[in-house]
């Protein structure tokens, strides 16, 4: 009985750490992505913190206090960018203004980079209206990818990274404030 | 010793006619045709095509531009972009991007003078029919705290109060 526990317990940790599996779970684009709303959905209060994530063919923001989601078919257009914002905010950032000597001032040269998701959708009568989230850097290319595979229109063609061929020069750039 | 206050009352006689005659006078002058109060606005989606303005900056606009309307008051609806309820008694509002600088926040905070954001969006009112009823360049800017995005913000304010005071049947908040 021991011999026969010991070799299924050898041949789960063989099957856990299996290199071939590894791979598989890092391709997986995450579909549930920690963001900030800027501003634009409905019933939820600008630079709202919470996650964005498609479920049933919607994206879904939700937060402790509201949710809102939207057909992934109803959107326009997606479309990437950059920005970046200070390492020090809020309250601590209020009160950094008063330092001495400029101290403020070199803390405001501390910027993190972070990666802006701007949509365009229609309501059930035909309204336009849009949408602005922030998240971490370089999550908002492969988050842009999942909704485009699910019927999202873009304006800005995803530059497809395994096309190694053509130059990097000549593919299409994604517009980058 | 009397003349000083013969004198300083002719003065006054002659001062008071003059402004009485420049009173009359602009009350005579043909004032500007009063625009045609509406119950409704549609708001157009921010055009940029002489501009290249990043999709945040253009989605920002037409958001707080909408929030903005609806802060003031003053219409019964205000209809967005492709909206199919829009009919009637409506004035349509296009907004074309004329000018744009992004700035700096950080140099903003480092330096104090530099780095202002601006945005010159020339606005242009029309009726159902099409025919413009008004225009007017109007520009956000953002010269010392917050955010490049402020800018749409200070736009939409600005805009908000053009509209409500010319097309508004109610007047708002």
């Amino acid at each position: 009985m021991r011999v026969v526990s010991k070799r299924v317990t050898v041949g789960f940790l063989c099957l856990l750490f299996n290199p071939l599996a590894a791979p598989s779970f890092a391709q997986q684009p995450a579909n549930d992505v920690k963001v900030v709303q800027v501003m634009g959905f409905e019933d939820v209060k600008p630079k709202a913190k919470g996650n964005l994530k498609l479920e049933n063919g919607n994206l879904q923001f939700s937060d402790s206090k509201a949710k809102a989601e939207v057909a992934i078919t109803s959107l326009d257009d997606v479309i990437t960018g950059n920005d970046s914002q200070r390492v020090f905010r809020g309250t601590f950032g209020t009160l950094t203004m008063f330092a001495p000597y400029g101290g403020g001032r070199f803390l405001s040269l501390f910027r993190s980079k972070l990666d802006t998701l701007t949509i365009q959708y229609r309501d059930a009568g035909g309204g336009l209206h849009g949408a602005i989230f922030t998240m971490p850097v370089g999550q908002a290319d492969p988050f842009k990818k999942l909704l485009v595979a699910q019927g999202a229109r873009t304006s800005v063609p995803i530059q497809d990274d395994s096309n190694n061929t053509a130059p990097k020069a000549d593919a299409a750039k994604e517009q980058k404030p | 010793m009397k003349r000083v206050p013969t004198i300083s009352i002719s003065f006054l006689l002659l001062f008071s006619v003059c402004a009485g005659a420049r009173e009359f006078q602009a009350q005579t002058a043909p004032p500007p045709a009063p625009l045609k109060k509406v119950s409704s606005i549609q708001v157009l989606m921010i055009q940029s095509e002489e501009v290249k303005l990043p999709a945040e900056f253009q989605i920002s606009l037409y958001e707080n531009l909408i929030q903005q309307l609806q802060k003031k008051g003053g219409f019964e609806h205000i209809y967005r972009d492709g909206d199919k309820s829009a009919t009637g008694d409506v004035v349509v509002l296009h907004s074309t991007v004329r000018g744009f600088k992004k700035g700096s926040e950080m140099a903003r905070q480092v330096t104090t003078v530099a780095g202002k954001t601006s945005i010159d969006v020339h606005c242009q009112f029309t009726d159902k029919d099409g025919a413009t009823v008004l225009e007017r360049d109007v520009n956000g800017k953002v010269r010392f705290l917050g955010g490049n995005l402020r800018a749409t913000l200070d736009f939409a304010k600005k805009t908000a109060k053009i509209t409500q005071e010319n097309f508004a049947m109610k007047s708002g908040s």
